[in-house]
């Protein structure tokens, strides 16, 4: 692909802390190469920033690979912007051309208060995990791996719902700020594989009951989250969760 | 756990507003059934042979009040949970993606449910509540006495600007059913690469379009008629 340098103008959410009122800035950004990441295209800028000893925009990020679903950036419209099945990082700047204006807002929902300009609270997530997103497992010498047999299939499905990096993605993405596609990606990838199944039934309900406390929206099957998950999770699992739900609900003694 | 907490979470909610909604899917195509009399080319009498038959039948008479409470239980939940997903974002984003990611029917179902619910309404007061309390005119076929509803539809379906609501009424279904029929289905757990075919294709086709087509074509007919 071609190599080619653009100016741009960017407009930036920009929030002093939780309770304070935000409003968005622009700024010109000049010479931005078509190679650069997103984030490195903000590192400029913030260099910028900091040389006039302007206050930086403030932005989640971490491993830089994709992996860590830090980087939140609300990008024209686009959670992780306008590439399928990637984080901000991940995206480049030859996504865009000369003369851009790009808007970043941060995660809009209520259950993720802003901390400052761009990075958010995602502590609601952790929250739910700690509902019952777990397997309890008991110390001593590890079992045989195969002790247990677990179907290819099973096996492969579980494995595509644990690359859920916890990003948020999903509640940015839905217009109800539901977050359906993250909870129903950790339940199922217990839920499809045998140690799972001692905790199924609390892990559900308890889950789900947490994600409600936490204010998040309920799920109109729009489909958004799926379009915008760095990591493409299917919207197979939320039917799970569903069935799950049902499951649980109806037989679960507590 | 218990029933009341069972229906009481956002999914149990939504169980409720899909199994709800699925039934209505069913009355429907019986309604339109029955309707499609009102184009046989008879005076009158298989319309309202069959409109008595409806406001007299017992069972009917049961399934009928059932029908109204399980509209209201449809539209009180579906309204809770939309204001509910509305607080969760308290401020709104400055770009919105459009249809880059959702559908647009997906995201109009609390607009089209509410056209829906104002026409509802409407027909209600208009037909049914006539039917079973109005004066209507008598009317007899081999002795027997019926009210005449024939008439009373052919007269107000004379009136364009009655047959336009109709019209706006069937849009409003025709929309609301594009996404509803099959998103039930999803919210019940029933997703499965086999099936999910014939769910999309029975939720558009014949729900989305066949069946609102079918009830507006009857006012837009009967209208045409009566200005000939």
């Amino acid at each position: 692909m071609e190599h080619y340098n653009m100016n741009l103008t960017l407009k930036v959410w920009r929030q002093k802390n939780t309770n304070a009122q935000g409003q968005f800035e622009s700024y010109q950004v000049p010479g931005v190469s078509s190679e650069m990441s997103f984030l490195e295209m903000f590192d400029v800028l913030n260099e910028r920033l900091i040389n006039e000893g302007k206050e930086p925009v403030a932005f989640d990020h971490d491993c830089r690979e994709g992996i860590c679903g830090a980087c939140s950036m609300h990008i024209n419209g686009r959670a992780h912007g306008p590439w399928a099945g990637t984080t901000t990082c991940q995206l480049h700047m030859r996504a865009f051309k000369d003369g851009d204006t790009i808007t970043v807002e941060p995660w809009r929902s209520g259950s993720f208060p802003v901390v400052k300009d761009l990075t958010v609270d995602r502590g609601a997530f952790d929250r739910i995990i700690e509902a019952g997103g777990y397997v309890s497992v008991n110390t001593g010498n590890a079992q045989d791996a195969n002790n247990i047999l677990v179907p290819k299939d099973d096996a492969d499905a579980a494995f595509a719902a644990a690359a859920c990096i916890g990003c948020g993605a999903c509640v940015a993405a839905c217009k109800n700020s539901s977050a359906m596609l993250f909870v129903s990606a950790k339940v199922s990838q217990l839920a499809l594989l045998p140690q799972g199944q001692p905790e199924k039934k609390s892990r559900a309900l308890n889950m789900i009951a947490q994600m409600d406390k936490e204010g998040f929206g309920s799920c109109t099957n729009t489909g958004a989250c799926e379009a915008e998950c760095p990591k493409e999770i299917s919207l197979t699992n939320i039917a799970r969760l569903n069935r799950e739900y049902i499951a649980a609900g109806l037989t679960y003694e507590k | 756990m218990k029933w009341s907490q069972f229906f009481n979470t956002s999914i149990g909610k939504k169980l409720l507003v899909g199994a709800t909604g699925l039934f209505l899917c069913s009355f429907v195509i019986v309604h339109l059934a029955g309707n499609l009399a009102l184009l046989k080319n008879d005076g009158g009498e298989a319309f309202n042979v069959y409109a008595a038959f409806m406001s007299h039948n017992a069972l009917i008479q049961f399934i009928a009040w059932g029908l109204k409470i399980v509209i209201l239980v449809h539209a009180i939940l579906a309204l809770q949970l939309t204001f509910r997903n509305r607080a969760a974002r308290p401020v709104k984003y400055a770009v919105n993606p459009g249809n880059q990611t959702s559908s647009w029917f997906s995201r109009q179902m609390a607009i089209m449910g509410s056209i829906l619910l104002i026409f509802i309404i409407i027909h209600l007061k208009d037909f049914w509540y006539r039917m079973h309390y109005g004066e209507l005119e008598p009317v007899s076929y081999g002795g027997e006495e019926l009210k005449n509803m024939y008439l009373a539809v052919q007269v107000a379906f004379r009136e364009l600007w009655i047959v336009i609501i109709y019209v706006i009424g069937m849009i409003g279904l025709s929309f609301h059913l594009v996404h509803g029929f099959k998103s039930a289905f999803q919210t019940f757990g029933l997703n499965h690469v086999k099936y999910n075919g014939l769910i999309n294709f029975v939720g558009v086709w014949i729900f989305g379009i066949l069946i609102p087509l079918g009830f507006a074509i009857i006012p837009v007919v009967i209208y045409f008629k009566s200005i000939q």
